[in-house]
């Protein structure tokens, strides 16, 4: 470590694990820089409402949509899939197809905010089902870091719906605010299903519509004080607005949410204290520089750009302490990849998951009030544990609440198959919509996938950005382990289905707007969830991961990897707020070893 | 908005094609924008011929025969069907979608031949939402918990 070092710690990433670090190193008065790839243009209300109109004007809407990149830090995008072309390299078998934000606050910019811890069985899955590998840290080590992350991130439930699975809570905890009020589709759809009993294997499961955590802004607990949308005082510190202290139902968590009632990661930058946090935007990490002797991190080279439409940079030198990476998955493994020495025996970029999915839509026989409200609210979780896992993948359900947007592009490929399919105008046209459209209902059938070696991020010189940096290859197969659990995850659903009396549409339909793969002779229709992780797995000892339970790397004594490129597995809860947790774990242990002196 | 008679004529179309009337059609604020949009993309011949073509139809009495006639000398002819239902999809979605090629083979072409938004109040304004009982996502949001409540279509 530098004497002369600038700062006592240097992040790279400016997304929910860099912010919930640098926000825990600035409290404790540590110096701390961050360099974020992407513009700087989600701060201010003005410029973030300037990605809302993006928005508005796109005729068609994907995840990205409001979020265009730098040319210097460019990003997957779901329309790649279908082109053969973009920031990803894949290799196949198998698309990967998830996608991600590289724009100052990442990744939560877009994401649903859907905020489930992981049971304590996925934390063991070899150990109790033989199957993955297991963590270095139980459930219960990471217990306490759930509960700040939930109030750091500001996630809205009510504990007794979330006991579930052996999920156990601190006495007394409970959510920062109240569950976000289950929609009436919700409620339909339960009052039909609650009673209903399904076998898998052995076992018989008793099936439960449950509203799940979000970190959406709802009625606070205690003193608890809500973050709305932020804006830019003269000082340079972003501020709560009075807007969006409560979500408003605008179905538009993914991509952007209007008035910033979910939470994004530069609500964590607004409570940070100013004062020791150094926030450099439009600065792209392309190489760490290692001292050859000890292996230590000497500093982060970055690409420094002024117009996010050119390509041309400056390159700078950051020096700390300690280095983190909180650049996402991808771009983490990406990033010790291109930096020469080989870290973690070559594991780095191996185990790659995600949670494949499948969506099941079909005709409510009534109107259940689709599009309206969050674009979801509940889902079914009895399916995340059990037995069966030992022979098949375990998957949850996300309710939707918006039609069958997501799986065939409804409502306006609705209006447009009524209007120039159906030759329908006027009153007939505007009948038919409203009966149709009303009655659309849609779940995710969200599917667990084991680490894999041979899945993996690569970086190939022949593959290069226009800054010149490594894209990411990916190497990606589904594996019969998570067919066999998606082809479970189906028939349940169609019976949750029969058992409301929902007409199944799901494959009379189908399109071919998603990666297609082939299990048991038939096509499978499936999309990415953007839980990308795996690539740089924790595990207890350096000859099976890249990390120890601190997220430290075994070979880079002051390096550490944020994000859930440390899971050793998945299970099926989406990836950030475990992550979350791990990151404020994390920087309470690198602050007591500063201030140590260590 | 300024009005003039081919605009008030556009709006007395609009209105029978989408089964919104005609206030609610002025009340997008977007009857304008959308008749120049239209104009600059098949030409102001077509779009004349359409309003003429529906100027009859216009003063029948009965809803039913104005929506027979529509089907036949509108929405069943060669040239203006295709432009009709275009009408349609930009009321309801805000979008313009491309006229099928066939048509700009026959016809002519249109200045621009990809789908898009004429502007960001047309998808915030696309009478889908109302028709539905909901709002565009992203905008007009309807309050906290709303979504609680049983849904409400509002009958036309
Ligand atoms: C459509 C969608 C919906 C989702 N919904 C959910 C959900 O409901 N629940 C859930 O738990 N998760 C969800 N996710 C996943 C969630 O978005 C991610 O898990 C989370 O944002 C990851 O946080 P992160 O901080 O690790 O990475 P990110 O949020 O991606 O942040 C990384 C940051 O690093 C920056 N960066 C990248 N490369 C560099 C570089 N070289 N130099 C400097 N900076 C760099 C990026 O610009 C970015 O700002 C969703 C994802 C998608 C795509
Ligand atoms: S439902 Fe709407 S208001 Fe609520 S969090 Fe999502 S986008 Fe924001």
């Amino acid at each position: 470590m530098s004497e002369a070092a600038e700062f006592d710690v240097v992040i790279v990433g400016a997304g929910v694990a860099g912010a919930l670090a640098a926000g825990q190193f600035a409290k404790s008065g540590l110096k701390v820089l961050v360099l974020e790839a992407g513009p700087d243009t989600t701060r201010d209300l003005a410029s973030y409402n300037a990605h809302l109109e993006t928005f508005y004007t796109a005729s068609s809407k994907g995840a990205e949509t409001p979020w265009p990149p730098a040319e210097g830090a460019p990003q997957p995008d779901g329309a790649d899939l279908f082109k053969q072309e973009g920031y990803f390299v894949q290799r196949g078998p198998h698309l990967y197809g998830s996608t991600y934000t590289r724009t100052f606050g990442g990744s939560t910019l877009h994401w649903l905010g859907v905020s489930l811890r992981m049971l304590p069985e996925d934390f063991e899955l070899r150990a109790r089902h033989g199957v993955g590998r297991d963590w270095p840290i139980g459930y219960a080590a990471l217990a306490p870091w759930y509960d700040r992350a939930e109030h750091a991130i500001g996630v809205s439930a009510d504990v007794e719906e979330q006991r579930y699975h052996g999920l156990t809570f601190t006495a007394g905890y409970d959510y920062p605010m109240r569950r976000i009020p289950p929609s009436y589709s919700d409620r339909v759809l339960g009052a039909a299903v609650n009673s209903l009993e399904v076998d898998l294997g052995e076992e018989r499961v008793a099936v439960r519509v449950r509203s799940y955590p979000a970190a959406r802004n709802s009625i606070p607990r205690g003193d608890y004080q809500p973050i709305g949308a932020l804006d830019i005082g003269s000082d340079g510190q972003e501020r709560s607005t009075y807007i969006g202290e409560r979500c408003e139902g605008n179905t538009a968590c993914t991509p952007i949410c209007p008035v910033q009632a979910k939470y994004n990661a530069n609500k964590t930058f607004a409570r940070a204290d100013r004062r020791h946090l150094t926030l450099r935007s439009q600065a792209v990490a392309s190489q760490i520089l290692f001292d050859g002797v000890t292996g230590a991190v000497s500093g982060i080279s970055y690409k420094r750009y002024d117009d996010p439409r050119s390509t041309s940079f400056n390159e700078e030198v950051a020096t700390g302490r300690v280095y983190i990476l909180a650049a996402h998955a991808v771009e983490n493994a990406k990033l010790l990849l291109a930096s020469g020495p080989q870290s973690g025996e070559g594991q780095v970029g191996r185990g790659l998951m995600d949670h494949p999915a499948l969506y099941a839509w079909g005709l409510a026989p009534f109107n259940v009030g689709a599009f309206r409200g969050p674009q979801s609210s509940s889902g079914i979780e009895d399916f995340r544990a059990g037995g069966f896992r030992a022979r098949h993948a375990a998957f949850r359900f996300d309710i939707g609440n918006d039609g069958w947007r997501a799986a065939t592009g409804a409502p306006d490929a609705t209006v447009i198959d009524a209007v120039t399919n159906q030759k329908l105008f006027g009153r007939q046209l505007r009948t038919q919509l409203a009966d149709q459209l009303s009655r659309q209902v849609r779940m995710s059938l969200a599917v667990e996938q084991l680490p894999d070696p041979d899945n993996r991020v690569t970086i190939d010189p022949a593959y290069r950005d226009k800054f010149g940096n490594p894209r990411p290859v990916i190497d990606y197969r589904i594996a019969d382990y998570t067919f066999e659990g998606m082809a479970a995850a189906r028939k349940v659903a169609a019976r949750i289905f029969r058992q409301a009396g929902i007409k199944d549409c799901s494959r009379s339909t189908a399109e071919l707007r998603f990666p297609t793969a082939i299990y048991d002779g038939e096509e499978v229709h499936y999309h990415g969830m953007g839980h990308f992780a795996g690539t740089h797995a924790m595990g207890s000892d350096r000859s099976n991961s890249v990390v120890d339970e601190f997220q430290r790397s075994w070979d880079h004594p002051n390096l550490f990897l944020l994000g859930s490129g440390s899971f050793a597995t998945m299970g099926t809860s989406n990836p950030t707020l475990t992550l979350a947790a791990l990151a404020l774990r994390t920087a309470d242990h690198i602050i007591a070893k500063l201030h140590d002196g260590g | 908005m300024t009005s003039s008679p081919r605009l008030e004529n556009f709006v007395a179309f609009s209105a029978q094609i989408t089964a919104f009337n005609k206030v609610e059609i002025w009340g997008t604020g977007l009857a304008d924008v959308y008749l120049d949009t239209i104009d600059g993309l098949v030409g102001a011949a077509v779009t004349d011929a359409l309003l003429d073509a529906f100027a009859p139809i216009a003063t029948l009495r009965s809803d039913a025969a104005r929506t027979d006639r529509l089907r036949l000398e509108v929405f069943g002819s060669e040239r203006l069907g295709p432009v009709a239902r275009a009408i349609v999809k930009l009321w309801y979605i805000g979008v313009w979608y491309p006229l099928p090629s066939t048509w700009q083979e026959q016809f002519g072409p249109t200045a621009r031949n990809d789908a898009f938004v004429p502007t960001p109040a047309a998808f915030v304004e696309g009478l889908l939402w109302p028709a539905i009982g909901s709002h565009p996502p992203g905008a007009k949001a309807p309050g906290y918990g709303s979504w609680r409540l049983p849904p409400n279509i509002p009958s036309f």
